[in-house]
């Protein structure tokens, strides 16, 4: 299977206080495409470390990332954002949406920003937001919607521009726990029918169950990862 | 780059703060109005000086004999031959008139005075100069043969003598001899202000040329329309009369000149003032906009959106509070100004104006220059007052943002 991830010793070290932080130390990492990952770990074990790194928004102070065959070590800002803007898909813990904008805008947003033609990126939005069942909050700003509302809105913006990767933060931090299976329900149908890659950084067990494969992280470096188990059956 | 997102944020931002903005919005709304509508006052008061001084018989401009402007006399003079016409555009030029200026002593029975005796010719003068637009007891000089004289109200009383009654006045002729004759007073002239009334007489041009035994006249006087550019007329002239001396209104009365430019620089510094108040409130309220959206600006940067792009659209944002303030305020300032435009009375406040010779009632006047000085000058100083903040804004860490 081909792989849209690639980490290969990864080292990540907080430099700016007295004492450096080993964030990550020497991870390897791949991830195939329509595989949906959750990195576990204890707090500060480097799960967002890793994660915003392979998202292009931080960089590992050695080793280096591949998201197919770009090298994003070699990429400039300008080139990282826009990396971010047409290849990534994210969800974060909170705030994840636009306050003035409305449902239907905040999923225009990337589209907006890549230059998509209003008539087509509206019918794109309205197309997400129907299939995640959204259609009819589609006109409420985020203030008038749910925190699982909210998330499934930010959902849609994620995949709206058809990302390589989507990656997601947290997602369930802030819900219930009913809000939280629908959305990972959602999250394993995204990527099942619709072969979505998926990976989620998260304490919450639940999260855990619903992902096709886990990877624990313990002080910056991979303990168990249970594709290799996989592996080793096949 | 995606404008009408960056602007639709920008205008949607402007609501979620609406109190804040709105403040801000209502300073710039009083500042812009305030200043367009005291800028309008000492235009008026300007213009009104400018208008004074051209009627107080300099007009816009005047051609001398080279040496009057020094120590006048007739003995520096100019012919004007016959069919001379002025070889100004008629859309520049608004009337000229040549005349006579000698100084002279009068002799009352009683008094005498010091004064300048004025040779014009009337149906040009009434085009020309205060002449036309005071009050004339008794009547105005018919003809440049005419051989009365008009003499200001407040010199025939220190004269101590009527109108009716003759008078004596005593000059150089051209041959540098001195000449006298009488003359009988055919009108009084009263002049706002009192400098001007002891200081003319004036009697027709012709008849002052038989006095003096000459056919010469010592200034011919120009006066522009509206809105015409002094320099360039004053260029102009230059060229075709070389040999004389050429001298604007500025250069004839400098105490008035000086003003003119001083008022000029007062509606620069007081916007400068006034702007400068404002760019700090205008930094601060954006800069708390900026802090406030810390985590949205950087979720901006997250989901891909390039820097340029939100320093575009801070800017935008300010821009948009700029204008909509600047808009607004010279409407304000408009209606300001409309409200008074019959003018503020200032005598209750300097009783000296009128003795001084100035109008007390001030008319407020609107220039497009002034309002396009403000737009643009607002405009720009908005622009650099929100680069801080745009700055600020462009250097969140997505991360850091993210994170917090
Ligand atoms: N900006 C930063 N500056 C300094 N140290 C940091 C910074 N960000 C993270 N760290 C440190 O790096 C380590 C890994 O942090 P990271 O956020 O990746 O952990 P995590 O697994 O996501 O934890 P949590 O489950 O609490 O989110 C921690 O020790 C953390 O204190
Ligand atoms: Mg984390």
């Amino acid at each position: 299977m081909d792989k849209v991830v690639r980490c290969k010793g990864i080292c990540r070290v907080y430099a700016d206080d007295a004492y450096p932080v080993q964030a990550l130390d020497n991870v390897d990492f791949e991830v195939a495409t329509g595989e949906f990952v959750s990195l576990a770990g204890p707090s500060g074990s480097g799960k967002s470390t890793l994660l915003n790194i392979i998202g292009g928004l931080d960089r590992p102070t050695s080793g280096s990332v591949y998201l197919g065959d770009v090298c994003l070590n070699q990429l400039d800002e300008s080139e990282l954002s826009d990396l971010r803007l047409y290849q990534m898909g994210f969800i974060f813990q909170d705030y994840n949406l636009i306050p003035v904008l409305n449902a239907l805008e905040n999923v225009e947003f990337t589209m907006q920003l890549q230059g998509v033609h209003p008539g087509e990126r509206t019918e794109r939005a309205m197309a997400t937001l129907a299939s995640l069942n959204l259609d009819g909050l589609a006109h409420r700003r985020p203030a008038e919607l749910s925190g699982g509302q909210q998330q499934r809105v930010a959902i849609a913006r994620a995949i709206v521009t058809k990302p390589k990767v989507l990656l997601a933060d947290e997602p369930s931090a802030n819900l219930d726990s009913k809000s939280t299976e629908s959305l990972l329900a959602l999250l394993r149908q995204l990527n099942q029918e619709q072969g979505v890659t998926i990976i989620t950084a998260t304490h919450d067990p639940l999260v855990m169950r619903y992902a096709g494969r886990r990877v624990l992280l313990v002080d910056g470096h991979i303990d168990i990862d249970d594709s290799d188990s996989i592996d080793n059956a096949h | 780059m995606p404008l009408k997102l960056l602007l639709q944020l920008s205008w949607r931002n402007l609501w979620r703060q609406r109190r804040r903005n709105g403040m801000m919005i209502l300073a710039i709304i009083v500042a812009v109005g305030s200043l367009i509508f005291t800028n309008a006052l000492i235009r008026g008061y300007q213009y009104d000086m400018l208008e004074d001084s051209v009627l107080n018989l300099s007009g816009h401009l005047k051609l001398l004999a080279p040496g009057y402007n020094e120590d006048p006399s007739i003995m520096s003079h100019l012919v004007i031959p016959q069919a001379f016409r002025l070889a100004i555009p008629d859309e520049e030029i608004y009337h000229w008139t040549s005349r006579i200026v000698v100084p002279a002593v009068v002799i009352s029975e009683r008094e005498t005075r010091g004064i300048q005796l004025v040779g014009i010719d009337p149906k040009d003068e009434l085009k020309m100069s205060f002449l036309a637009e005071v009050k004339i007891l008794g009547r105005m000089l018919a003809d440049e043969r005419d051989q009365g004289v008009v003499v200001g109200k407040q010199l025939v009383e220190q004269l101590d003598t009527r109108l009716g009654r003759r008078i004596v006045l005593m000059t150089q002729g051209a041959d540098g001899l001195n000449r006298e004759a009488g003359f009988r007073i055919v009108g009084l002239f009263d002049a706002p202000g009192t400098s001007l009334e002891k200081r003319y007489i004036f009697t027709g041009r012709g008849t002052l040329q038989s006095l003096l035994d000459t056919d010469a006249v010592t200034e011919l006087s120009v006066r522009l329309k509206a809105g015409v550019a002094l320099g360039k007329v004053k260029q102009s002239l230059r060229l075709l009369f070389a040999d004389l001396d050429i001298l604007d209104w500025k250069e004839l009365q400098p105490m008035a000149g000086a003003m003119f430019e001083f008022s000029d620089a007062i509606v620069l510094i007081w916007f400068v003032i006034m702007a400068s108040a404002l760019a700090f409130g205008l930094v601060n309220t954006l800069i708390t906009g900026v802090m406030e959206r810390v985590r949205e600006l950087g979720m901006f940067r997250a989901l891909g959106m390039r820097r340029g792009a939100v320093l575009l659209q801070v800017l935008a944002e300010s821009l948009l509070i700029v204008v909509m303030g600047l808009l607004c305020g010279l409407v304000f300032g408009y209606l300001l100004v409309y409200v008074m435009q019959e003018g503020i009375d200032l005598s209750q406040f300097a009783q000296g104006l009128e003795a001084a010779g100035m109008r007390s009632i001030i008319v407020p006047r609107l220039m497009t220059q002034d309002l396009i000085l403000v737009s643009v000058l607002t405009i720009i100083l908005g622009f650099l007052a929100s680069l801080f903040p745009a700055v600020k804004a462009v250097r969140i860490n997505p991360l850091d943002a993210l994170q917090k």
